[in-house]
């Protein structure tokens, strides 16, 4: 043979390749067997991902109406430009044509992508909100150059009496880190403040999809199925829109908070603070100068002074050291103390906000002339302890309960607060102040609206909440004597319709019984017109009332800051309300709040 | 006997050439490895099926085109198993030498396609030159090593055999086509290691390689080849390109399952997901729509081919013949068992068709001609030289 004595050698060496590629092949095989059987269904799902695409549906958020069924919020179609990252070749030249067709520079297409880093690429990115409808076209005709952008129908968030129901209603807006982290979905607006943050579960509904099969370019082929959403709950609050309407104008320039409600149940009637803002530019989706314009505003208007802001009681705080003094046994109705406008504690003398004084008066006397002389006595008498106890049971350093979230407790000091909070004892030149009202209490608006509804229905603690039937605490007795009660509403009935110093809030036919409140903001001497100094070193005004006064509906309170005199500055307000709710027309010309001269100053 | 299949033969059997008495009669074609040939015609039909099945979506079904590649390829095979191999090796350096002008000329003529120039084209005919340069070298190859008649090959003979194989592959490398310049190598080990090369030069060698690849790298490449090295060898490095084509091919492959989602069924190939789904990822499509047991019945098939070969090489008449099949079935079933790994994610992806399942022209008629070829040299083992 040719192949010469060698032939067995080099037989063998290719039986042994042989063998070789044979034991490659069921290698291989066997690699298969472990991508196809072992792992199979991880790659099934694999494939359905590539070719099934969810489409979320969105579900309509529920609608909001007022007391009387009278819509405040709506939705409104718009048509948003979602980009899908993962089907584009090039981020920078989709960038470049969207930015072209919107008109809008690059760079904010390009930050607001950046704020989808985290999220996968599949997942759409919402681009660009309320496309016109030429955008839209315009989109629809590139989309086979461009199949990574996509025209989502949605529904925008319209407020329609935009800044007078704001701090009521809030906005929406996208969900923050921690929001997505609680299970909140990128591209998908939440509530952020007010009832639309409150109620957001309620009013979100569920969204709805449908499965499609898309092809590698995410041409739909076909349906698989489909789930509808569930539009949102809608929300009727207990809100009157005329009433909301009456305390806005009512404050008008002025800066600060009104709450009128329904004494019996807690139901907010009217829930102003100014100044106000847009709601419709939040639902819109802010640019950044938008929303600097917003947070550089003078006097903050994002701020809900209703309940995110504290302030000094001032005067009003005398109607619940009267009715600790007369539940205490401290003091009788008919007892009454001279004022000579000055009197001397723990050898410091203490002034009255009445040069001259008030002369011999009780304690009908004293909460109608808001007597300072008075209150430092009965303060003494009581202490700290039984005042700070008193101030609790009205509700004051806690939480009201009330449906709208970012409320502040306030304060209600006491010697041990003193030492844990400021490291110093409680001196008992402090309870002298604070049995006016003054000294480090703080409370908010609403607490102090809770508060005059305790004390006008009769001794019961109510939730103030904002939708009609929320789910709230019922209301809960003090078990206050009943008597007590009246003399002090009796008293408070004499501040304005019997020559006492809320006389500005009177209106005819009505029996509101209120209190007005001024709080100084700098140390100053006291019988200084306020109205003089520069706009934030003036007083605080403060108006807290409720009407009719024997069968109380409607508390009203008016806060006003930097307002001057409580009552010049905040009683007219509430009067306004009142006509409003009462429908009495003002007697001759509107009111014309901020011309009333400075009359008889008071506190 | 002949099972009626005189037509195509009866052909071959006028050869000039081939003294009257030296050529095989009609009986001996009983003789013929079938088993290689039904092989390679099963192969091809699993191929034009999957083809069909990857570009009915496309705008032209490549079925026509491919079952004319397959004709071609048949004809091809058959004036190869005509020509007496020894006549071929005769010719090896000729043949070696237009293999060569064919890659020079890709730098002149050449279309890109893929990143790499391997492409020449003259009007409607085209080729990759590259197919011609394989078959050509694999003869150069044998006829350079089967000279010898000892035990072992000598170390000039080895050295020979490594410049006849590393001429073409360096020319396909510098394309650049670095996996194409792999294919090379298999047929140079495959026949170096039949024939017997001792096994320090095969060491020295592969010192030697390393040796001159390190030094390649470190200082005769400039950073954007080295980059394409890198991505050659992990292909996640571009995870938009090719990282993508492995792991859609692996999603194809895996979602198939036991029995496969159906023949035209396949959501991966028919949805287009799977990139190079009738070339080079044809089997992924295939492991979609028939699942494992159609990759099974399709390996057994390159098992039965290549088995079939090794019969043919162990018997072959002499020691040329055995070197010849050795080198084409190195190459063979190193393209079938890369392209099979390859889309089931075990080696990095690059350029490698299946053969007689993927859709290309030049490849078809080279793994036919080599098919030819293995017929050929089965066929001769008795005739008298």
């Amino acid at each position: 043979m040719r192949v010469g004595e060698h032939r067995e050698d080099l037989v063998w060496r290719v039986r042994l390749l042989a063998r070789v590629a044979v034991i490659a092949v069921v290698v291989v095989a066997s690699f298969f067997w472990f991508v196809q059987i072992v792992r199979g269904s991880y790659y099934s799902e694999l494939a359905d991902n590539n070719r099934l695409r969810k489409l979320p549906i969105k579900a309509p958020r529920g609608l909001i109406y007022d007391r009387q069924g009278r819509l405040l919020v709506e939705n409104i179609p718009s048509y948003n430009l979602q980009l899908d990252r993962s089907r584009a070749s090039l981020i920078d030249a989709s960038i470049q044509y969207a930015a072209g067709i919107l008109g809008r520079p690059a760079a904010d297409l390009t930050s607001t992508l950046g704020r989808y880093k985290t999220t996968a690429s599949y997942a759409p990115v919402l681009l660009a909100e309320n496309l016109t409808l030429a955008q839209v076209a315009r989109f629809g005709v590139g989309s086979l150059e461009h199949p990574e952008f996509e025209v989502e129908v949605g529904h925008l968030r319209l407020y329609r009496h935009s800044d007078q129901t704001a701090q009521v209603l809030g906005y929406l807006g996208e969900p923050s880190e921690k929001e997505l982290a609680a299970g909140g979905v990128s591209g998908e607006m939440i509530g952020k403040k007010g009832v639309e943050a409150r109620y957001d579960n309620e009013l979100r509904g569920r969204n709805g999809a449908r499965v499609v099969v898309v092809d590698s370019r995410g041409r739909l082929l076909e349906e698989k199925h489909m789930q509808p959403a569930e539009p949102g709950q809608s929300l009727t609050l207990s809100l009157d829109i005329d009433l909301q309407q009456a305390a806005e104008r009512a404050m008008g320039d002025r800066v600060g908070a009104v709450v009128a409600l329904d004494p019996r149940n807690g139901e907010i009637l009217a829930l102003v603070s100014t100044p106000s803002y847009d709601p419709n530019l939040f639902a819109r989706r802010l640019q950044a100068d938008e929303w600097q314009q917003i947070l550089n505003a003078p006097n903050n208007p994002l701020q809900n002074r209703v309940l995110q802001n504290t302030y000094s009681p001032g005067s009003i705080f005398k109607i619940i050291v009267a009715i600790a003094g007369l539940s205490e046994n401290v003091v009788t109705p008919e007892e009454s103390v001279f004022c000579n406008g000055v009197a001397n504690f723990y050898n410091h003398p203490y002034r009255c906000w009445k040069r001259e004084g008030h002369g011999r008066v009780n304690l009908r006397d004293a909460l109608r002339g808001s007597c300072d002389i008075y209150f430092y006595q009965l303060g003494q008498r009581l202490g700290i302890e039984r005042i700070a106890r008193y101030a609790r049971l009205f509700g004051f350093s806690l939480p009201t309960g009330i449906d709208v979230s970012g409320e502040k407790s306030g304060l209600v000091p006491d010697p041990r607060w003193s030492l844990k909070a400021r490291g110093t004892p409680w001196y008992p030149g402090e309870t002298i102040s604070v049995a006016i009202g003054q000294g480090p209490l703080l409370v908010t608006p609403v607490q102090m609206a809770a508060m005059m509804a305790t004390v006008a229905n009769g001794g019961v603690r109510v939730t103030p909440h904002l939708v009609k039937d929320a789910p709230v605490a019922p209301g809960e007795s003090l078990a206050l004597d009943g008597a007590i009660l009246r003399t002090v509403r009796d008293a408070l009935w004499a501040v304005v319709n019997d020559g006492g110093t809320g006389k500005e809030a009177r209106v005819p036919g009505v029996d509101i019984a209120g209190k007005t409140s001024t709080v100084q903001v700098v140390g100053q001497k006291s019988w200084l017109d306020s109205t003089t100094l520069p706009f934030e070193q003036r007083d605080h005004a403060w108006f807290a009332s409720f009407a009719p006064a024997n069968d109380p509906k409607l508390v009203v309170v008016v806060f006003v800051e930097h307002g001057g005199k409580g009552s010049h500055a905040a009683a007219p307000v509430a009067r306004a309300i009142y006509e409003s709710f009462f429908h009495v027309r003002p007697a001759g010309e509107e009111p014309d709040v901020l011309a009333a001269v400075a009359g008889e100053v008071d506190r | 006997m002949i099972r009626g299949s005189t037509g195509p033969i009866s052909v071959i059997l006028p050869i000039p050439g081939l003294a009257e008495e030296r050529r095989p009669s009609l009986r001996h074609l009983a003789a013929i490895r079938w088993g290689l040939l039904v092989a390679a015609l099963l192969l091809c039909l699993i191929g034009l099926a999957m083809v069909h099945s990857a570009s009915s979506e496309l705008r032209t079904d490549f079925l026509p085109r491919q079952a004319v590649w397959v004709g071609m390829g048949i004809i091809v095979m058959v004036i190869a198993f005509s020509i007496d191999y020894h006549v071929l090796l005769g010719l090896s350096i000729p043949l070696y030498l237009v293999g060569l002008v064919g890659l020079v000329l890709i730098f002149f003529l050449g279309h890109r396609a893929g990143g790499a120039r391997s492409w020449i084209g003259i009007g409607a005919f085209g080729g990759q030159p590259s197919e011609f340069a394989k078959l050509a070298t694999c003869l150069l190859l044998a006829r350079t090593v089967a000279g010898a008649n000892r035990r072992s090959l000598s170390a000039r003979q080895a050295i020979s055999a490594v410049l006849v194989v590393a001429a073409p592959a360096l020319l396909v490398a510098i394309e650049p086509d670095l996996g194409g310049a792999a294919m090379f190598v298999p047929m140079l080990v495959g026949v170096l290691l039949v024939a017997g090369v001792r096994p320090r030069i095969l060491l020295g060698g592969a010192l030697l390689l390393a040796v001159l690849g390190g030094a390649l790298w470190s200082f005769g490449m400039r950073e954007y080849q080295r980059q394409r090295v890198l991505t050659f060898l992990q292909p996640d490095r571009d995870p938009l390109g090719k990282g993508y084509q492995v792991q859609q091919g692996k999603i194809a492959v895996g979602s198939g399952g036991l029995l496969g989602k159906g023949y035209m069924q396949g959501t991966q190939s028919q949805l287009r997901f799977l990139p190079a789904r009738h070339t080079d990822f044809i089997f992924a499509a295939l492991a979609e729509e028939w699942g494992f047991l159609g990759v099974a019945v399709t390996l057994s098939l390159f098992g039965f081919y290549l088995w079939n070969g090794a019969t043919i090489a162990m018997r072959a008449r002499d020691r040329s013949g055995i070197l010849l099949a050795t080198g084409l079935l190195s190459l063979f079933a190193f393209h079938a068992l890369y392209n099979t790994s390859m889309v089931v994610g075990l080696v990095p992806n690059t350029g490698i068709p299946l053969p007689f399942v993927s859709y290309g022209g030049s490849f078809m008629l080279l793994n036919f001609a080599s098919t030819g070829l293995l017929l050929g040299v089965d066929f001769r083992r008795y005739v008298n030289r």
